[in-house]
């Protein structure tokens, strides 16, 4: 395998939402090793996961805190170490979508960037019976949001899951590599130098259906 | 924890030495491998013995060299691991034994604990009537397994292993009675099985030799449980490290002996009870029986597509033998069929095995059957047990198995990982594939093996191999296809839209794969575990062909060519599976008298030949193999005493001979299912339980009138149960027989290795509640009271512990301690953990069972338990308040942080500022926080916190009831949240109020020296909140102002904020808290996070480990309420008032500060602050945002970011993709 394999990167995720979308059973599906009974989420090592992108060990640290989802002042203490942002709503509530935008003017505050990596997730698309939140409205959102992907996820089925973690990881990969001359212009131009790159990203992924995977 | 000397195994008493030792680092030292029957477990033998392993087995030289023909010899296959085997003929070596090993002589009727089988056919196994431990040959043995011993059986396997282990702790194992519980039951089952529970049974009336033998068995029960009290006694008397270890060892070699002797006289009593079916003539009494009758006198002829039972059945050496009995048995000419039988033994021996094949073919069933065994066992099976530790179990096919499923999973968990990706190169595509499908075929290699080693397992396994091997070639033929059909332009060949193909071939190998190890670790148990001996056969799946394809059918990269093999298959065959013939002839009905060639099939196995089906060319190999091994493995002894055989195998001397030997009689059994290394129910129950909450309750003054109501005679339970034990140790065995053997669910409860409950049905987990023995572990009974309504409703609880009272009945002798329990649980939930809302359904089935049932046994209980239904209704709030922090550390000792005494610190607050509090509230002016100390300050933010926090309620905590949107009942959770906000806003607030940077900055410095000073006083909440704030976007992106902050104090709240920190799972604060001494306020966030996660990582049940091919039966998965309230509990230690003054007008102007930044709308404040703070510091680099051109979107924030610095307030507008329009 190529060179790239060797290191391995620590990349940081955030998982934000309202309560109650599920995105908990989303991290600790995607966290847990399905072959273990019994999950302890109190010790160092409960939300760390070792994957591989694009031949790359990635270890990513993933950031849920769900129940703490009335602490709003706590959220860009949180928001602060994520790279990545994993945007979780559930197709069941309204609501839950339109609080998602909220969260992500503050990310986009809180890290002075507009393009920085967010995947959009519609979970519990089991409950396709209960859906109120249609795929056209999510995809609108998505395109208003400079195309972030979106994906519909079952945390119960542990449908999609690992496809969305990845899907970010490989963004902050890909953002990582555009702007690693300096971190400290990345900082300053706002990733204006990514631009071209990025426009390249959206044009194929339009080919391919918008980037986006349902189920 | 466990020292070393506790982990070494326990040397047995009578143990003769063997020359096995599964330590096989350990070198040789022969010296004490002769010692024998040495009852004392001296250290310094413990030392000898566990050194005298050796890395090879020697089982005995044979006995005789002459009489048989060598070259003929095959090993005796023994497809299912039978961890009991019965003697059916006497064995009684003549010869000299070699240095090395010890034979077992063994008499008619005897039972052995089998621990490995070699494959010669010795068996290394301890006599139960002697304890005595050695080498005995399998050929004079049958399986024994019937089915009213079996629990017993595996009740012994687990006390065996459990004692003999060492894993856990003297003091943990034997520091309560949990351990018996399993001899016990089993005990019960047998005599429940068999019609015979009671004296007053008919059987029991009717036969004088039932009678004594089952009172034999109950004495030596209450003997052995004597021994055990006598043991709890000991171990909890005098400190562990004083303890003579010698003495505890001796008891605990005399209990291994008194656990044989009631197994013994287990099968001795069921013995006689067969007896006394057959004198009788008449209709089998129970079902049991029989079943037993009928297969005795016909054996089943297995379906084709029989079971592993069944499959198991025949081809089973001692099946045969005890058919060969059982015909024997109903011909009546036992006596003489067995002389000839024997003559023919020494006659036929010399002949070649082809005199023999024909006739067997032919009219004798048992003949035929070995034919049918395949001769691949090459080593030495071992019981699968807990007390082989992990590093010696390295060789073994069980270890083999997980470690190479183990990496099957980790390669497919990576492919599919890969096949998230949106593309991804063929090369890499291929060689994860290639990775996963080599793991796979090693997996399939191991599961061949094991086929190989049995040919009934194959069949049991076939449809599961199959299914994981066509998965694995769906994967290849899924991932080739991809390959050939994407165009290779570029490297970025496979599309995330491709992907779904493989990836539900690769979701589903990891499901196949996982099914075929589960039916594969079935089969190994009820073989028994071997070392692992790989085959060297290919599987048929073409890997390379992928990879070939890519490069016949495209132009690849370099990468790919490099992968690519030589030569390129087009499409790879149909993968030809390679599966062991196995032969299985149905048994026939056996002659009513066995013929001399019977006889001698069946006695001399060792001769016989392997049928030409198997005889594939690698068993051939093998049988070379052996051949050439056969200097080394001995064959097995030829029958040497006829005669004695004669005397001694009797069947007609049965039915008067109640109390000689053990009567040979047919087992229903030789279909042994071992199950002993899955279920750790009894090896792992033990915990020392603590000061429990139902003696906390019990003796605690509850209400004045408990004292009217309950008579002042009435018994504690600690008293009670120590009655209860004496009286039991004073019972005449004869009196006390039916107190052995109460009603139990133990079989359904679940543990983990430390002991603590992980599972179980309802009437286990209250069983366990109400224990009569022991008092129940605290943390139990307390996770049990909080938690019990996420898994059963109060009505089912009450029936549950209704029903617990009732059949405790049917064990007169326990009856009292448990029945008083169960009141005492019923009065520990109304008293204290009643939520009258949910639980007011359960009164309906409390008050009737207050006046009747327990009225009538404990009328003041009665009395007592009806008052309190009555009350609970009309009383909000718990009759009696919990203790606090009654979960985790008791609370007691908290009284050592905090003496009542104590004078309150003095307050920081001058007169002046006391002035100017007052002022304020006259309708002054409002004083800045400035003008106040830190010091006093954090004081007062502290206990406003704490008050809140204090009253926060455990059953806040439980099923996400904060989160709830509507009508939580959290309230004091809310309140924390909302306080932590509201300080957090109180903090930008104060901050943005001035237009001055530099007074900015100083107020900026008077919150870091706050925050500083909760981090003193432990209040990592307000610290929480204060960093929070500091950090925010909103007052992080002053830069004017922060330049003007001391890089000391910046250093300083770099400081606090390391420590508040969510990275690595708040890996700093969690490491400050543990163990932290109260006063201290923990960030309750971290805990509402750890519960949700409890929550959603943990299912609702869990399965018990099945028996047999069935799926064990699913059980309330206790332990994720355990977590649960452990993490509750963490947070109850913490719910201690700090000994601080409260200054009232200090509270009240910060709640007056609190309620003025407090807005109706979370995020307006937000909105309304950052705004202002860039009023205050407007952006200093306008740096553009993505422009038109490069925003396929068309919308551009660009322009109007440049001038609108309030473009964030149309965060919605553009959600919906409205065009904004500036304010």
């Amino acid at each position: 395998m190529s060179a790239r394999t060797s290191q391995r990167r620590d990349y940081h995720i955030v998982v934000l939402g309202a309560g109650g979308v599920g995105k908990s059973c989303l991290t600790a599906q995607f966290v847990q090793n399905v072959w273990i009974e019994s999950y302890d989420p109190t010790i160092e090592d409960s939300y760390r996961k070792q994957i591989e992108v694009d031949g790359r060990q990635c270890m990513l640290e993933i950031l849920d805190t769900a129940g703490t989802e009335q602490f709003t002042a706590m959220r860009e203490l949180y928001m602060k170490t994520g790279q990545g942002f994993l945007l979780v709503f559930s197709i069941t509530s309204q609501s839950s979508l339109s609080e998602l935008s909220e969260l992500r003017e503050q990310i986009i505050r809180i890290k002075d960037d507009e393009n920085v990596p967010i995947v959009i997730v519609g979970n519990k698309s089991d409950l396709e019976e209960h859906r109120v939140v249609t795929r056209s409205r999510a995809f609108a959102v998505s395109q208003s949001w400079g195309n972030a992907p979106y994906y519909e996820t079952s945390a119960r089925r542990r449908a999609n899951v690992d496809e969305v973690f990845i899907d970010l990881c490989r963004q902050i990969i890909r953002k990582d590599n555009s702007s690693a001359p300096s971190y400290e212009e990345e900082l300053v131009y706002g990733g204006r130098e990514r631009k071209p790159h990025r426009h390249h990203r959206r044009r194929k992924k339009k080919k391919e259906g918008g980037g986006c995977v349902l189920l | 924890m466990v020292t070393e000397k506790e982990h070494s195994l326990r040397s047995s008493i009578h143990v003769a030495p063997l020359s096995i030792n599964k330590d096989r680092s350990r070198g040789a030292s022969s010296a004490s491998r002769h010692r024998r029957n040495t009852s004392s477990r001296s250290s310094s033998q413990t030392g000898t013995e566990s050194t005298s392993g050796q890395s090879q087995m020697t089982p005995p030289a044979t006995p005789n060299g002459s009489q048989e023909d060598l070259s003929q010899q095959i090993e005796l296959a023994q497809p299912v691991f039978h961890n009991f085997l019965r003697a059916f003929y006497p064995f009684h070596p003549t010869y000299a034994v070699s240095d090395t090993t010890v034979t077992l002589p063994l008499n008619e009727g005897d039972v052995v604990l089998v621990h490995s089988v070699h494959t010669n056919g010795w068996a290394d196994g301890t006599l139960l009537i002697s304890g005595a431990r050695g080498w005995l040959p399998t050929n004079y043995c049958e399986a024994y397994d019937p089915e009213s011993m079996r629990n017993l059986l595996k009740a012994l396997l687990n006390f065996w292993d459990l004692l003999r282990s060492g894993v856990i702790s003297d003091s943990e194992v034997f520091g309560n009675q949990e351990f018996m519980r399993g001899i016990i039951a089993g005990v019960r089952y047998l005599l429940e099985k068999s019609n015979c529970l009671t004296r007053e049974s008919h059987l029991i009336q009717s036969n004088e030799g039932l009678r004594r033998n089952r009172k034999a068995l109950l004495s030596d029960l209450s003997a052995l449980v004597k021994t055990a009290k006598r043991l709890q006694e000991y171990t909890s008397s005098v400190p562990p490290s004083h303890a003579d270890s010698d003495e505890i060892n001796n008891t605990i070699d005399e209990m291994i002996l008194k656990a044989f002797k009631i197994v013994t006289r287990g099968v001795r009593f069921l013995d006689v009870l067969d007896d006394d079916l057959r004198t009788r003539q008449q209709q089998p009494i129970h079902r049991l029986m029989a079943t037993v009758a009928e297969e005795a006198y016909n054996p089943p002829t297995p379906p084709a597509d029989s079971t592993s039972f069944d499959g198991a059945q025949h081809g089973d050496p001692a099946y045969d033998a005890a058919s060969r009995r059982s015909s024997s048995r109903s011909s009546g000419s036992g006596l003489s069929g067995s002389q000839r039988l024997d003559e023919q033994t020494k006659r036929q021996s010399y002949k070649r095995m082809e005199t023999k094949h024909p006739s067997a073919s032919s009219s004798r069933p048992l003949s035929s059957r070995p034919s049918s065994v395949h001769i691949k066992r090459q080593s030495i099976s071992h019981r699968l047990s807990a007390t082989i530790p992990a590093a010696q179990r390295q060789n073994l096919v069980s270890e083999r198995l997980n470690s190479s499923h183990d990496t099957f999973l980790s390669h497919l968990g990576s492919f599919i990982g890969r096949l998230h990706l949106q593309s991804q190169s063929s090369a890499d595509l291929i060689s994860t594939v290639r990775q996963s499908v080599t793991a796979g075929q090693d997996l399939l290699k191991v599961v061949e093996v094991i086929c190989a080693h049995d040919n009934q397992s194959a069949e049991v396994l076939d449809a599961a191999r199959n299914a994981m091997y066509d998965r694995i070639n769906q994967l290849v033929i899924a991932a080739r296809e991809i390959i050939t059909l994407s165009g290779i332009e570029d490297e970025d060949v496979v599309m995330p839209q491709q992907n779904g193909r493989l990836l539900m071939a690769a979701t589903s190998c990891v499901k196949a794969a996982g099914e075929c190890v589960a039916k594969t670790k079935f089969v190994i148990e009820r073989i028994g575990d071997f070392e692992f001996e790989p085959q060297n056969e290919g599987l048929g799946i073409d890997i390379a062909s992928i990879g070939a394809v890519t490069e016949e059918e495209s132009k690849p990269s370099a990468d790919i060519i490099e992968d690519s093999p030589p030569e390129p298959a087009s499409r790879p065959p149909p993968p030809p599976l390679i599966i062991p013939s196995y032969e299985k002839p149905l048994p026939q009905v056996p002659l009513a008298s066995p013929t001399p060639e019977d006889n001698f099939a069946r006695l001399s196995p060792t001769a016989l030949e392997p049928v030409a089906e198997n005889a594939t060319a690698e068993q051939q190999m093998m049988d070379s193999k052996q051949e050439a091994r056969k200097s080394l493995l001995p064959p097995l002894p030829k029958m040497t005493s006829p005669l004695m055989t004669q005397e001694d195998y009797s069947p007609s001397e049965h039915s008067s001979a109640h109390d000689s030997e053990f009567q040979a009689s047919f087992r229903s059994g030789s279909i042994a299912i071992s199950n002993s290394g899955t279920s750790s129910t009894y090896l792992s129950g033990m915990r020392d339980s603590e000061q429990s909450m139902l003696s906390q309750t019990s003796t605690r003054a509850t209400t004045p009138d408990i004292s009217v109501y309950v008579p002042r005679t009435q018994p504690s339970i600690s008293e009670l149960s120590m009655t209860g034990s004496q009286s039991t140790l004073a019972d005449d065995a004869d009196d006390g027989e039916s107190k052995m053997l109460e009603k139990t669910y133990a079989h359904e409860l679940m543990h983990n290795k430390e002991g603590q409950i992980t599972g179980g049905t309802l009437p286990a987990l209250v069983e366990r509640l109400t224990t009569h023995d022991s008092t129940p572990d605290s943390i139990f009974v307390s996770t049990f009271y909080l938690t019990f309504r996420l898994f059963v409703t109060p009505t089912e609880l009450a029936k549950a512990l209704v029903d617990r009272f009732d059949y405790v009945g049917e064990s007169p002798h326990i009856a009292g301690p448990v029945r008083l329990r169960v009141y005492n649980v019923f009065k520990g939930w109304l008293e204290s953990h009643w939520r009258d809302l949910s639980d007011h359904d359960a009164l309906s089935i409390i008050q009737p069972f207050a006046t009747e049932k327990l009225g009538r046994v404990l009328p003041g209980a009665g009395k007592r338990l009806l008052e309190l239904s009555q009350k609970v209704s009309s009383t909000d709030g718990p009759l009696v308040p919990r203790l606090v922090s009654s979960m985790g550390k008791t609370s007691t000792s908290i009284a050592q942080y905090i003496p009542a005494d104590t004078p309150l610190p003095p307050t920081g607050l001058s007169k002046s500022q006391m002035g100017a509090l007052k002022n304020w509230k006259m309708g002054g002016s409002n004083p800045t926080i400035l003008e106040f100390d830190p010091l006093e300050l954090a004081r007062q933010l502290t206990i406003k916190e704490m008050t809140i926090f204090c009253s926060i309620m455990p059953e806040e905590l439980l099923g996400s009831e904060w989160t709830k949107r509507s009508g939580s009942n959290a309230v004091n959770v809310r309140a924390m949240s909302t306080l932590s906000t509201d300080l957090s806003n109180l903090v930008a607030d104060t901050i943005l109020q001035y237009d001055d940077a530099k007074k900015r900055a100083v107020i900026i410095k008077h919150w870091i020296k706050i925050a500083h000073k909760c981090l003193e006083l432990n209040n990592y909440d307000s610290l929480m909140a204060i960093i929070c704030s500091l950090n925010s976007s909103t007052i992080i992106r002053l830069k004017r102002t922060w330049d003007m902050v001391s890089q000391k104090r910046k250093d300083m709240l770099k400081g606090l904020q390391a420590i508040v920190e969510p990275d690595k799972n708040y890996a700093v604060l969690r490491r400050r808290l543990h163990d932290h001494v109260p006063p201290c306020l923990p960030f309750v966030g971290m805990y509402l996070t750890d519960l949700t996660f409890v929550d959603a990582g943990n299912a609702a049940t869990r399965q018990l480990p099945g028996l047999g091919d069935s799926d064990g039966m699913s059980v309330i998965n206790f332990d994720k309420h355990t977590r649960t309230a452990k993490i509750i509990g963490e947070l109850q230690r913490f719910q201690i008032p700090y000994r601080l003054a409260e200054i009232a007008e200090m509270q009240e102007w910060l709640q007056a500060q609190i309620v003025r930044v407090k807005s109706s709308s979370e995020n307006e404040n937000v909105q309304q602050y950052y705004r202002k703070s860039l009023l205050l510091e407007p952006r200093e680099n306008m740096h553009p945002r993505p422009s038109p051109i490069n925003d396929p979107t068309g919308f551009s924030s660009t322009q109007k970011d440049k001038f609108d610095i309030f473009a964030w307030t149309h965060s919605r507008d553009r959600g919906n993709n409205v065009p904004a329009t500036p304010i």
